[in-house]
């Protein structure tokens, strides 16, 4: 019975929403909530503190009792203080999107959206959230700023688009609830679920020695340098981390620099899909290993590198690959 | 396992909401069972511990159980669970059970709302002065308790929660003084209201030695008054209260059967005009003084002996525009029932005042005011003490109090002498009331409280009528010239010792006093009528309804613009420096053109980017731009580049 229903309301609003934003069209980025945009209701237990307040006030009436009925003039008139300062807590706050962080198919990509309060007054408990359940709470200090994070579940490869939020806060005794809705068109990108290890990479090609200037390689220790973030954890000096001599990572010299190209034709039994995941867990595992690796895929070629932005490069070309998109 | 649900851990305003229920329910707990009080404690407590430790919380099932045990209880002990009594039981102990199964600031949240009504309820049961205080106390708190459920920042110490609540209920105050005063009175009640059994000082219907004087012992108001004219003297306030008839032989009631033929008054003198305002006793008296001559059709009658009494009992503080008459001639017919009736006495009992009453008799012919002379004389010559703190009697009371201990209060003086009348044949009565009253000049009324109360007794003499007789006055006549205080011996601990002898203190009480006959006339009876007495005086002509409504809407309206206003203010953004207030007024007109400072931009690198975008303005931009860095960076800002910069600003025109 309430499956046909919440598809029925579900559809509705996705119709609703899709008018409010041909109307409305799409919010500057950075965004400042003005009170135009930002609507108010009371909550459920808004709506039972006012069922309390009529019952008090009927009583009063009905004992003719004074006292109890200022009581009750005092709470109602508490409630619509409360609701401008919960109008006022979203009033004129300012939002943009910080940064987004890419993930796999099947769990999450994030929108960081910033807030940023200028006013002399601290903005407490701004819910962040796609629907109505708020999924981030943050408290925005005066004159300062919060970050928030939004996570989308990704669900396909490629771009995953947020297209609108709600800012929300029921602030200060959630008695009412003000919200605005933010239409955006941020996107994160989703890369591939990796593949299940069990298939060798593809030939090495190993450079010679002396090649490269500063090569770096499995063979010969060749001293300590600092930790720096996107280094492999298997080359941290554990031992000399253990004498409290902080981290450090392990640095070789040989001949033997191993290098990976990981070339899309190199798999041609496969679909595209799961060619695409054979070559996204080539590259987690080379980088894990803190191996040298390139992608090649028809029309990219990523030369081979090292580092943390090297493999998010080739994810995200990846998760881009063949994807038709009009606005990408 | 479903049913064993581990508590949040550490519960965010759990233990403001337990205090919050505690501070609301303190008004309640005289008058609930010791059982109940017993459990709210428990439940408080033992919530309170698993919050701290993180016990697990009862499982659903023995909730249920406990709410139908509750139920039980309730009824039984009041065979309902309606009205204020049995109402704020039932409410108190759900919020107890609610509060065994509170998980998350939902459920913490109607148990604040649960606290708003119990203090709701405690408002009902009592709505004097002194409540006042306690409501916006503990409104404040409870408020407190919500913000700290909904709270924001979780590094608020308890004092900065407590602070923006006040302010959050300071702001709310002026509309709740708007809305009380225009809201529209309804004259109620709609339904029944079912009042419980409340013992509350005051005078009973029944009379037994020792009862008047443990009333007297109280300083509380009884009731205030208020003359037209001149305040009769000392010796002429007797309010009157009920009329006590059947004796049995130690206590005098007033009889069940009101069903007497009335008799015939007359007045004689000048009337007293006057408004008296009792505070709520649960019995149905005016105190009017005596005699009682003129009263609001429907609100008051009075009784065969000349009692003042209102149909209903007076649960609230309640006032009445009286006429007396302090001179007048009552009853010269006796019908045979009353007759009857003023000389019952019981078969046996007291024989020593019987004999002497016969004696009386005897030696002046039966004649009601010689053999009273007589008496009023014993009492005044014996060593008769006049005392709050008289010795416990036996069973022949009278005698006993008459012959061998001779120390008593008014009532056993009017006792004795009422018993000794109708031992010698003549038809005599107790009345019991109050004598007296305090002046106070601050607020030009007569206090009369509690210690004021009296008893006297009444003769009838054949063609005089009912006569007042005040056996007191004769013992210690400074209780009726004066006070209670002046008339007990100086040792003596009485109510209002310290009033008597310290001036500042008299003074302190009486602008005490002052304040609550004002809170009483002015917020506690306040009604229809008074709401559009009130509007008439603000200058409003012929006030209805509709001025109502008008004034209601006006003043949500300024309330709203004014906290609107407020609100402004306080998200208002810091004050910039002028070259920065200059450079937000470039963006704004270049704006027009579609130049936008980009999130990092700053003004400088802005300013270049406008030049080459507008050449038309590219020469005043570069003047502005060269004006700001010196303004803001440059080692001497001075006044005159300012002035140019404003100049050149306010000449933009994209």
């Amino acid at each position: 019975m309430a499956r046909p229903l919440a598809r029925l309301r579900s559809a509705l609003d996705a119709r609703v929403q899709a008018w409010i934003r041909r109307r409305q069209g799409i919010d500057p980025d950075p965004l400042r909530l003005d009170r135009r945009r930002i609507y108010i209701l009371p909550t459920p237990l808004g709506i039972a503190y006012a069922a309390m307040l009529f019952a008090m006030v009927l009583g009063g009436m009905n004992y003719g009792n004074n006292l109890g009925l200022g009581l009750a003039f005092l709470l109602v008139s508490l409630g619509l203080v409360v609701m401008h300062h919960c109008h006022g807590t979203l009033s004129g706050l300012r939002l943009r999107l910080a940064a987004t962080e890419s993930g796999f198919v099947g769990s999450e990509v994030g929108f960081g959206i910033n807030f940023e309060n200028t006013a002399l007054a601290p903005r407490p408990r701004i819910e962040l959230g796609v629907g109505r359940e708020p999924k981030r709470v943050v408290d925005v200090p005066a004159g300062g700023t919060a970050t928030a994070e939004l996570s989308v579940p990704a669900t396909r490869r490629g771009r995953v688009r947020l297209e609108r939020f709600v800012v929300a806060t029921r602030h200060p005794l959630g008695l009412f609830r003000a919200w605005a809705v933010v239409h955006c068109e941020y996107a994160a990108i989703a890369w591939p679920a990796p593949a299940e290890r069990g298939r060798v990479p593809p030939g090495i090609e190993t450079d010679t020695g002396g090649a490269q200037e500063h090569a770096q390689g499995d063979h010969d220790f060749a001293g300590l340098r600092p930790f720096q973030p996107g280094d492999s954890l298997r080359r941290i000096a554990w031992k000399a981390y253990a004498r409290g001599q902080g981290l450090h990572t392990k640095q070789y010299a040989g001949t033997d620099v191993v290098s990976h190209v990981f070339d899309w034709d190199s798999l041609p039994a496969l679909g595209t899909e799961a060619r695409l995941a054979q070559l996204c867990r080539w590259v987690l595992d080379a980088h894990e290993q803190g191996e040298a690796f390139g992608l090649r895929l028809p029309g990219v070629t990523l030369e081979p590198n090292v580092g943390t932005a090297h493999r998010e490069r080739c994810l995200d070309a990846l998760a881009l690959f063949e994807v038709s998109d009009g606005r990408a | 396992m479903a049913a064993l649900e581990r508590a949040e851990p550490g519960l965010r305003g759990l233990p403001w909401v337990i205090a919050a229920l505690g501070a609301a329910l303190a008004p309640h707990v005289p008058f609930l069972p010791a059982w109940a009080t017993l459990l709210l404690v428990a439940a408080g407590a033992w919530r309170w511990a698993a919050d701290r430790r993180r016990w697990l919380l009862p499982p659903k099932w023995l909730r249920v159980v406990a709410v139908g045990a509750v139920t039980l209880a309730v009824l039984g002990t009041y065979r309902t669970v309606n009205g204020i009594e049995a109402g704020t039981v039932f409410l108190a102990l759900m919020a107890g059970v609610k509060l065994l199964e509170t998980r998350g600031s939902r459920d913490l949240t109607v148990l604040v709302f649960i606290a708003y009504f119990l203090l709701y309820a405690a408002l009902l049961r009592d709505q004097r002065l002194p409540q006042l205080p306690y409501l916006l106390g503990v409104t404040v708190f409870a408020t407190a308790a919500l913000m700290r459920v909904h709270a924001g920042t979780a590094g608020d110490s308890g004092r900065d929660v407590l602070r923006r609540s006040a302010t959050l209920l300071l702001q709310a105050l002026p509309l709740a003084l708007l809305l009380f005063v225009l809201f529209p009175r309804l004259p109620g009640p709609f339904w029944g209201i079912a009042t419980g059994d409340q013992a509350r000082t005051g005078l009973g219907d029944e009379m037994t030695p020792g009862d008047i004087s443990d009333l007297s012992v109280s300083g509380e108001v009884a009731f205030r008054v208020r003359f037209d004219g001149e305040i009769p003297p000392p010796a002429q306030r007797y309010w009157r209260g009920p009329v006590l008839h059947e004796f049995d032989g130690r206590s005098w009631r007033r009889p069940r059967a009101q069903a007497f033929p009335s008799q015939e008054v007359q007045y004689v003198g000048d009337p007293v005009d006057y408004q008296i305002t009792l505070e709520p006793t649960d019995r149905p008296w005016i105190l009017a003084l005596d005699m009682p001559a003129a009263w609001p059709e429907r609100e008051a009658w009075r009784t065969y002996d000349f009692q003042l009494v209102s149909p209903r009992r007076l649960t609230e503080v309640s006032s009445f525009r009286l006429r007396s008459y302090p001179q007048f001639v009552a009853g010269t017919d006796l019908p045979l029932s009353l007759h009857r009736k003023g000389t019952q006495l019981p078969p046996e009992g007291n024989p020593r005042s019987r004999a002497l009453a016969r004696e009386l008799a005897a030696r002046h012919g039966g004649d009601p005011v010689a053999i009273t002379r007589d008496l009023l004389t014993m009492f005044r010559e014996q060593p008769f003490v006049y005392t709050l703190d008289p010795p416990k009697l036996a069973d022949n009371a009278m005698d006993e109090f008459l012959f061998e201990t001779r120390r008593g209060f008014c009532e056993h003086y009017a006792s004795a002498y009422t018993l000794v009348m109708r031992a010698a044949g003549v038809p005599a009565r107790v009345v019991t009331g109050y004598q007296g009253g305090e002046f106070n000049p601050i607020g030009g009324y007569l206090i009369v409280r509690q210690s004021d109360a009296h008893a006297w007794s009444e003769i009838w003499v054949d063609g005089r009528g009912w006569l007042r007789v005040d056996p007191t006055a004769a013992v210690a006549p400074e209780r009726i010239e004066q006070n209670l205080v002046r008339a007990l011996a100086a040792d003596e601990a009485a109510p209002g010792r310290l009033r008597d002898a310290n001036p500042l203190w008299l003074q302190v009480e009486l602008t005490w006093d002052t304040l609550n006959d004002f809170w009483n006339e002015r917020v506690v009876r306040f009604n229809a009528a008074r709401q559009m007495n009130l509007l008439e005086r603000l200058g409003f002509e012929d006030p209805d309804w509709r001025t109502l409504g008008l004034g209601l809407a006006a003043s949500l309206a300024a309330f709203f613009v004014t906290l609107s206003l407020y609100l402004a203010w306080r998200y208002r953004e810091p004050p910039r420096d002028w070259p920065a207030r200059l450079h937000a007024e470039v963006a704004r007109r270049l704006g027009k053109r579609g130049l936008v400072p980009a999130a990092a931009e700053g003004p400088v690198a802005y300013l270049e980017r406008a030049e080459q975008a507008l050449p038309d303005l590219a020469r005043d931009l570069a003047a502005i731009r060269q004006l700001y860095v010196d303004l803001r960076y440059g080692p001497l800002p001075n006044e005159s580049d300012l002035r140019r910069l404003k100049h050149l600003v306010n000449r933009l025109r994209p």
